[in-house]
């Protein structure tokens, strides 16, 4: 197996854009079907073997946007460059990206083989060139023995494979993949995103993922763009976007996450504290916020960030402590997500670590629980 | 579901109904007796009479080739319009456009050769050309009609088309027309085919637009057909129909199975 | 082109599509309309024209020589003068003639639509309900006849209904007197039923195919009798189906003129055989050509209704 090549995983170019040059620059783009914005003056610079995914929701502009770097569109203002060439004239036929498909784009007439040696064709590559080449990307997604095959012979996950292997066929710098693993089930659609990921690495390929399934963006990405309405409304590392969202539309698309509206009653450089009635109680965060005293905010937080229990705790700076009822209580085996309202009205999902094995003594319905959290553990957002 | 007795039986009485003046037809070609109805012994001599009329050898030659003809046109003009309509979303006329591609689906047979014949005479007057009438006004007429019915056929399978596999195509380096011929034509290739055979089949069949636009001397079958059966029955008649239900069936039958043959290949 | 990886040597073959598509770009021509341009002057030249000029010489007079019809533009001492004339109409609506065969034919078209929809009905239900094997060969059955030859198929008939036809001979096996079948109306009902019938069950097919079974178990399960569902259920949704199918039908049938020269009598009229007559037999043109105008007319009606109906039908 070749060495492996230096991937952007391990350099991490986008903390460093002094020195990185971006390989994809989109610039500014906007693309309009009739009056309807579907992307909305996005910029976006990926860099060079990152295994960059797009997540948003249907409509939320993702696959517009792909299908734009492909060259199928073009968009209605603003510049797309790859590796420094400005794209818009150019039309996909001769753009050094190639895609694979979301329904795969299989040619039914033709074999696999014949299906994967189509590009190369085009280019006019010697016929001893074209077998080799076939024959290496056959073994690389492991169907050798399929070669000769229609694409209805084969199965899905077969399928979807062959696809992946004609879109590499060219050696493309960079990969487009629309929902690659959508059509697949679920237990097949793991395996695949493993699978995925080594093949990236180990040619090196730049990877632009559009998906909407956020576990997938999660597994699969160096970084992930996460789109609603047309805009990108954050750019990030798996960890930053479910961490640190940037905003309420993040904060609730990732994962889930419980949103309270609080006031700001001080303001320091190294805390701030805020007064929530939804909650009944303050809440203290460990370190300054840029805003304006009495300006009103929400704090979010996981369910996994926050803990219960019976016995009223030491609260935090007097704050940090919100009293309630157990509502409702979903058992999902490893964890149990309870239900909690506050006096308010207000409903806490909280989830715990089922450690103990058929725990006599867990925390059940109608009891009056505490919820604690940590300093650091919500999160301080304006919009 | 239950299934009930009365739609089998209306089914089988309505299939009866289609196909015993046929069968009885088919029958009585083999019919010794000259009187079409009295039987009186096997006999194939009707084929033999039917292959000694010059006059019907010769207009079944004269609409074989206006029907491959017209056909072929019909084919080219069809399928480009079907690739307009299903594949230009908005353009100036397109309702127009469409309008002329399907109304001479349902345009009265004989407003349609009244309509050719009096352009091709006001043609004739003006520009001097077509120069009388005969197999080329036939031929333009029926290309007209049949592709109506091209068009129809192609657009069906078009619309079913997933456009990806073009984009595929292009993504790996083909331009618009090489596309095309390497990836949008094989695979409506069978409904090129129907198209065809359907364009072919209609205009050998037709009478009436045939009549408005030939001219002395160029009768094709149907016309010879016609001014047979008009004065009564004849046995010859009987043959040569057996023998075009024949082919007709054993061609139908052909495509049928490419067709399903062919379905689950294109239906990825 | 840009090279994508240093393996790939560029391209040495010209390619033809790509030197011919950026030549005719050159030119101010697009693929797209060089894909129109073909099919719209075909259509505009043999289709929309000529029914101008039916139009035209709709409005001329009958005359004796080449063309046999007065022209509509003259040029007299250097000026264009455009003569119309109207009499071909005004006969139209006052020669009882042209009157009665526009009613007998929008009649008899009409009575043979609901007689082919009656038969078709139940034959379209029992192709869509019927197995997957049975559909197929079925189908293949309604469409077989289609492909025969119209003509011979017309002409089959007259040998089933002859005063010693098959029928006749059938029933007086029986000690049944024959029937007189053939050069009445009744034979023209049938003529249209039996070539029209594909063009009904297909559109019918199509919409009672895409019906999804649990509607009917659904419907049945809300204690619905079979009569019900039908009328409530089935019916309704293959509406665009019925619509589509009869005007197929009753479009065509209305211009008919095969049917009845060879099956109907002397006494039935229909508007396509009295515009062969004009043409033919008495070679009045200009008439010929109003009789179309205003045949057109009867049918444009049915032809939206058709167009709207179709739309549906392929949707669903």
């Amino acid at each position: 197996m070749a060495k492996r090549p230096q991937l952007a995983i391990d350099t991490r170019p986008w903390r460093d854009t002094a020195n990185n040059k971006p390989f994809v620059r989109i610039r500014n783009v906007t693309k309009k079907f009739g009056d309807v914005s579907a992307v909305h003056e996005v910029s976006l610079d990926i860099y060079r073997s990152e295994l960059f995914c797009l997540l948003g929701g249907s409509g939320s502009g993702k696959s517009t946007l792909l299908r734009m770097l492909a060259g199928f569109e073009n968009p209605t203002s603003g510049t797309i460059e790859i590796d420094g060439q400005d794209m818009t004239e150019v039309p996909p036929y001769n753009r050094p990206v190639n895609m694979m498909f979301q329904s795969y784009a299989l040619f039914p007439h033709m074999s696999v083989e014949q299906n994967i040696a189509y590009g190369l064709k085009r280019d006019g590559l010697p016929r001893a060139e074209i077998a080799a080449r076939v024959a290496e990307l056959l073994a690389l997604v492991k169907l050798q023995d399929y070669g000769k095959r229609k694409p209805h012979q084969l199965s899905g996950g077969q399928r979807q494979r062959v696809a992946l292997a004609r879109a590499l066929a060219k050696r493309p710098k960079l990969l487009l993949l629309d929902e690659p693993l959508g059509a697949l089930d679920k237990k097949l659609r793991e395996e695949t995103q493993f699978e995925l990921v080594k093949i990236q690495e180990q040619l090196g390929v730049t990877f632009i993922v559009v998906t909407h399934d956020q576990e997938e963006a999660m597994t699969l990405a160096t970084r992930i763009g996460v789109m609603n309405q047309g805009e990108i409304a954050m750019i990030g590392e798996p960890t930053d976007i479910y961490e640190f969202p940037n905003s309420r539309f993040v904060a609730n698309f990732i994962g889930s996450a419980n949103m309270v509206e609080g006031v700001v009653t001080e303001d320091e450089p190294d805390h701030v504290r805020i007064r929530s009635t939804e909650l009944g109680c303050d809440i203290y965060v460990g370190h300054g916020v840029d805003c304006a005293p009495d300006q009103l905010l929400w704090w979010a937080i996981r369910p996994e960030k926050m803990a219960l229990s019976r016995e009223k705790p030491e609260g935090l700076h007097g704050a940090n402590v919100a009293t309630g009822v157990v509502e409702e209580i979903a058992y999902l085996g490893d964890i149990s997500v309870y239900q909690i309202v506050l006096e308010s009205g207000k409903r806490l999902r909280v989830s715990q670590t089922n450690t103990v094995r058929g725990n006599p003594d867990a925390i059940t319905w109608e009891e009056q629980v505490y919820v604690t959290w940590g300093i650091d553990a919500g999160s301080v957002l304006t919009v | 579901m239950r299934k009930g007795w009365f739609l089998p039986i209306a089914a089988a009485l309505g299939f009866s109904f289609l196909y015993a003046p046929i069968v009885s037809l088919v029958i009585f070609s083999f019919n010794e007796n000259r009187l079409v109805t009295v039987w009186s012994g096997f006999s194939l001599k009707w084929y033999g009479e039917l292959f000694n009329d010059p006059q019907m050898l010769g207009a079944a030659w004269l609409s074989l080739q206006i029907a491959a003809l017209s056909a072929t046109i019909a084919l080219v003009l069809g399928t480009l319009a079907a690739v307009a309509l299903v594949r230009f979303r908005r353009f100036k006329g397109r309702t127009l456009f469409a309008g002329m591609v399907s109304a001479p689906l349902v345009m009265p047979d004989v407003i349609t050769g009244l309509s050719l014949l009096l352009l091709f005479v006001a043609m004739e007057s003006i520009l001097g050309w077509p120069q009388g009438r005969g197999m080329l006004t036939i031929v333009i007429a029926h290309a007209t009609f049949c592709t109506a019915y091209v068009c129809v056929v192609v657009q069906s399978r078009l619309g079913d088309f997933d456009r990806s596999l073009e984009e595929a195509a292009m993504d790996l380096g083909a331009p618009p027309v090489r596309t095309f011929f390497d990836i949008t034509l094989p695979i409506i290739a069978p409904a090129l085919v129907s198209g065809w055979l359907l364009g072919f089949t209609l205009s050998l069949d037709d009478l009436v637009i045939a009549s408005f636009v030939s001219g002395p001397g160029s009768s094709t079958l149907p016309m010879v057909i016609f001014s047979k059966v008009r004065l009564g029955v004849s046995p010859d008649v009987n043959a040569l129909a057996t023998i075009i239900i024949g082919i007709v069936a054993l061609g139908v039958l052909a495509a049928t199975i490419i067709q399903l043959r062919s379905k689950p290949r294109t239906q990825i | 082109m840009t090279t994508r990886d240093p393996t790939i040597p560029p391209p040495r073959r010209l390619k033809p599509w790509n030197a011919v598509e950026r030549g005719l770009a050159r030119v101010g021509i697009s693929g797209r309309m060089l894909v129109l341009l073909a099919p719209v002057l075909w259509l505009l030249v043999f289709f929309l024209i000529p029914l101008a000029v039916v139009f035209g010489i709709s409005l001329a007079n009958k005359q004796f020589g080449r063309p046999p019809y007065t022209p509509l533009l003259t040029t007299d001492e250097g000026t264009v003068q455009l003569t119309l004339h109207l009499n071909n109409y005004i006969r139209l609506f006052t020669d009882n003639l042209y009157v009665a065969a526009y009613l007998s034919s929008i009649r008899i078209a009409a009575i043979a639509t609901v007689i082919t929809l009656l038969v078709g009905y139940p034959m379209a239900y029992a192709i869509a309900r019927s197995s997957d094997r049975w559909r197929n060969i079925l189908l293949m059955l309604v469409i077989l006849p289609f492909f025969t030859s119209f003509l011979l198929r017309v002409y089959a008939l007259t040998g089933f209904m002859r005063g010693n036809g098959v029928i006749n001979q059938f029933i007086g096996l029986f000690g049944f007197e024959p029937l007189v079948m053939m050069q009445t109306d009744f034979a023209v009902y049938v003529g249209i039923v039996y070539t029209y019938l594909p063009f009904m069950i297909l559109p019918l097919y199509t919409t009672l195919v895409k019906l999804d079974v649990s509607l009917f178990e659904a419907s049945a399960d809300l204690g619905a009798r079979p009569i019900h569902t039908f009328l409530f259920i089935t019916l309704p949704l293959s509406l665009p189906g019925v619509i589509a199918g009869s005007m197929l039908v009753f479009i065509p049938a209305i211009g008919e003129f095969v049917i009845p020269s060879l099956l109907g009598g002397p006494e039935t009229l229909m508007i396509g055989r009295v515009l062969w007559d004009e043409f033919f037999t008495n070679t009045n043109w200009p008439r010929a050509a109003a009789v179309a105008c205003a045949m057109l007319v009867v049918v444009v009606v049915p032809i939206m209704l058709l167009q709207k109906a179709q739309g549906a039908v392929v949707e669903k």
